[in-house]
């Protein structure tokens, strides 16, 4: 009972971390973005390349992918989406080139074997009788502090009530002299660094491959689809039942099950409330 | 009229020079290239039908494509029935799956389709390895038995089967049905104003597309004689869908060319080995930018009124 | 006259705002009425209730007999109501001609040709004739209103609904839209409702006229009452709204 409160908890928030920076960049500036997993794909091979040729320090390097990662997402914006925001279907298809692209990249750096992402944190720790790995209860802290910050972000800075006003209503953001391009390259480089530390966190106690973009993607898909598209709290509330859903699942029939949870969780949501959750529209 | 002649004439002078390459130049492994080719134009075909058309991205044709060749391999090797049952058992099998996800997304605007057939392609590879008794796994099903004996033959029937789902497709884009699908493409709104259907045309349009794909799967099973999870994979999805894009959108004969020149130019980049599908995905982004109607369709068009003359 | 349109008690909120409150009235087979409200007083949406592209919170829609509230919006449009949108939204990608066949191809099907015979005819009414063929991104914008008419009367509906139909049209443009309106309502006896800000024009157009403001009707009567009458003078002149608003439309 308590390795599933625990073990759910850490993969909600893993899930949180990706999900909110997927449905951010929606939400801010309509842009689906398929290239996300590639974030998480990319913090993942950053942290274990900076670590293993350079000998950095496991610190440095992951600050330093995630950095990277970030500026990655900037390009990304700037250069390959932009152009093409006109139609929705040219920013799937863009994004979707640029996360094969990645992959391919990753394939013929790396090669397809598995990767090892250092643990921050390697003892184990054993809370009610249960054994957890320290990197997954890291894994866990870190993602409620970043998702914590983001919201204090949006929510207190000038910066991030300039992205609130863009998110809900672009054209009266640019009356206000607002720079709608510029707010849409720093929303981009947040969502890209959430997903890239995501996927530093997550690293080591996941398979870390070049096809590993894939899967966080159709997650992220649900969630945001039962979280209702371009909201945060919905997001990470639907990260969380998706988390443990997955994780009961997990326990009680067989971890082969967990990936269907999240089908199931989209197509039903999408035959009832297709909304979301929370309704129509929820901004933030 | 003389525009409609001209088609004529380009469709025959084209698929003659199909017919007669293998004859030609011969070979065991040009029969093997251009058999793939043609099988890839029906997917690609069957694509640009729904999506060309009504502008609803799907991307996760693998999907369709997956499930008709799984259906092959079941049905043959599982059930021992005779090839010639898996095209038609495929196309109902795909048309199931298309409703599945269609009905529920395409009732919906915004992105919901194009994920939701993303997402289902990814979890049905995924799903293909986790019930990997009953699926093979990553090995897939082997021992399908081929349609047709002779290589040729077996060339010669998908060639006919391409041309014969492209007229389909082609004479059903040119009535009312393309019109309305292309309307749907430019306002949804307005064609509901008009008292059309919007969701019946895109899940139907959709459910055509599915059955060509799956029909086109369960031919590819029996061509490799055997079947893996690797066809559900999103890189195929994108492979047929830059087909489309060289070839000319919701042009429907164009992706035929687009679908052979690419994969003609595929085996010229042999040597690139592991880069090829770097190149593929350079390609689309290449394509996106500087060619957005594409190369073959707009090329014939330019062609035809050439040949039209002056008046 | 018979009663073609019957409403009753129709009621949207969105959110906190009653956008459409209590609204009922009724139009007899064959009238013009105007519809009139500073912006913001819930037309369009009274449009899309009647149309089916939003659903109504409560109240009652009868067209010819048939119950309208819950049919989808192409069932609506298939019993014979076609509307236009304030915001042109033509079919890009398509010819003129393809643009006005495909309006009728929701309720009359299949005849291909006795389509494009229509739509020809329909084309050469609104001032169309000879541009069938052309792209209709490269229509001016004047022409894309034509042709959002002529695409709506090419499902033959009974009742017409059209929304700012002179809205960016020079002075010009605008009585030979109007001839036009007038034209195939005398010949084919056809029903109009229309939504329009450009009263000059419109007073003369209409026979009558139902006044909105926040979302209610305050006032309805002939166009010679509805000028004088207070609550609409106050709804206008309450709010600093232009009468003659002009609503830019990047097509």
């Amino acid at each position: 009972m308590l390795e599933i409160l625990i073990h759910g908890a850490v993969s909600s928030a893993i899930y949180a971390m990706l999900a909110v920076g997927f449905t951010l960049i929606f939400g801010v500036a309509r842009v689906l973005n398929l290239a996300h997993g590639s974030f998480y794909a990319l913090g993942a091979y950053g942290a274990y390349y900076f670590t293993s040729h350079f000998h950095m320090p496991l610190l440095p390097a992951a600050l330093l992918a995630i950095g990277l990662v970030a500026l990655f997402g900037v390009f990304v914006e700037k250069v390959l989406v932009r152009p093409m925001r006109r139609s929705q279907l040219a920013v799937l298809m863009i994004t979707l080139a640029v996360a094969l692209v990645v992959e391919q990249a990753l394939f013929l750096t790396f090669g397809s074997e598995y990767r090892n992402v250092p643990e921050f944190v390697s003892r184990k720790f054993t809370i009610g009788g249960v054994d957890v790995g320290g990197q997954r209860l890291l894994a866990l802290a870190v993602s409620v502090i970043l998702i914590g910050l983001l919201w204090i972000f949006i929510q207190r800075t000038r910066l991030g009530s300039a992205i609130l006003a863009v998110s809900q209503d672009p054209e009266a953001a640019s009356y206000m002299g607002i720079p709608s391009d510029r707010i849409f390259s720093i929303v981009m480089a947040l969502s890209a660094a959430l997903a890239a530390a995501a996927g530093v966190l997550a690293g080591p106690f996941l398979t870390v491959q070049p096809t590993m973009w894939l899967l966080p993607i159709v997650k992220a898909f649900a969630i945001v689809i039962v979280g209702g598209l371009g909201s945060i709290p919905g997001s990470i509330l639907a990260a969380l039942m998706l988390g443990y859903a997955e994780t009961i699942v997990g326990y009680t029939i067989s971890t082969s099950w967990t990936e269907i949870v999240s089908v199931a969780a989209t197509l039903l949501m999408l035959v009832f409330r297709p909304a979301g959750m929370f309704g129509k529209r929820a901004a933030f | 009229m003389f525009g409609k002649r001209i088609d004529f004439v380009g469709a025959v002078v084209f698929v003659a020079f199909m017919a007669a390459l293998p004859l030609i130049f011969g070979g065991n492994y040009l029969i093997g290239v251009l058999t793939v080719s043609v099988i890839y134009g029906i997917w690609a075909v069957s694509w640009d039908f729904m999506s060309g058309l009504t502008g609803r991205e799907n991307f996760g044709h693998s999907l369709f494509i997956g499930v008709g060749a799984y259906t092959a391999g079941f049905l043959n090797t599982k059930f021992g029935l005779n090839g010639w049952w898996s095209l038609p058992a495929s196309m109902i099998v795909a048309t199931v799956f298309a409703l599945i996800i269609g009905v529920p997304t395409l009732r919906l605007r915004g992105p919901y389709f194009a994920l939701a057939m993303l997402s289902g392609a990814v979890i049905m590879q995924r799903l293909m390895l986790i019930f990997w008794e009953q699926t093979g796994g990553e090995e897939g099903i082997n021992g399908i038995e081929p349609l047709i004996r002779s290589q040729l033959g077996f060339y010669y029937f998908a060639l006919a089967t391409l041309v014969a789902t492209t007229a389909l497709l082609l004479a059903l884009a040119r009535s009312h049905w393309g019109l309305i699908l292309r309307a749907i493409r430019g306002d949804e709104a307005t064609c509901q104003a008009a008292g059309i259907n919007v969701t019946y045309y895109k899940i139907a349009s959709l459910v055509i597309s599915a059955a060509f794909a799956g029909a086109g799967g369960a031919l590819y099973a029996h061509y490799q004689l055997q079947v893996s999870p690797q066809l559900f994979a999103i890189v195929t999805s994108i492979t047929i869908i830059t087909m489309v894009y060289v070839g000319g959108m919701a042009s429907i004969y164009g992706p035929v060319g687009g679908a052979i020149l690419l994969l003609l130019l595929t085996e010229l980049l042999r040597d690139f080995g592991e880069w090829r599908l770097m190149v593929y995905s350079c390609t689309l982004i290449l394509i996106l930018f500087f060619l957005p109607n594409g190369l073959i369709a707009p090329t014939w068009r330019r062609m035809k009124t050439l040949l039209a003359g002056p008046k | 006259m018979s009663t073609l349109l019957e409403v009753s008690g129709l009621n949207k909120h969105f959110g906190g705002l009653h956008a459409v409150n209590d609204v009922t009235f009724s139009i007899a087979s064959g009238e013009i009425v105007g519809v009139l409200g500073p912006n913001g007083a819930g037309k369009t949406t009274l449009y899309n209730l009647l149309t089916g592209f939003i659903p109504a919170d409560s109240g009652s829609v009868i067209f010819n007999g048939h119950k309208l509230r819950g049919l989808a919006p192409y069932r609506i449009a298939g019993l014979g109501i076609s509307r236009t949108f304030q915001l042109c939204r033509p079919f890009v990608g398509m010819t003129v001609l393809e643009n006005v066949v495909v309006g009728g191809l929701g309720a009359h099907g299949r005849d291909r040709a006795g389509l494009d015979a229509h739509a020809q005819a329909l084309l050469g009414q609104v001032g169309l004739g000879g541009k069938e063929q052309v792209a209709v991104e490269t229509l001016s914008y004047g022409d894309q209103r034509r042709l959002e008419i002529a695409r709506a009367l090419a499902a033959r509906p009974a009742l017409l609904l059209l929304d700012e139909p002179f809205a960016g049209l020079g002075s010009g443009e605008i009585s030979d839209l109007s001839a036009l309106i007038r034209r195939v309502h005398a010949e084919q006896g056809l029903t109009v409702m229309l939504i329009e800000h450009k009263l000059h024009e419109f007073m003369r157009l209409v026979e009558r006229v139902i006044a909105l403001d926040f979302g209610a009707v305050i006032a309805a009567g002939t166009p010679e009452d509805i000028v004088r009458h207070p609550a609409v003078i106050e709804a206008y002149i309450g709010r600093g709204d232009e009468l003659a608003d002009e609503h830019a439309c990047a097509a």
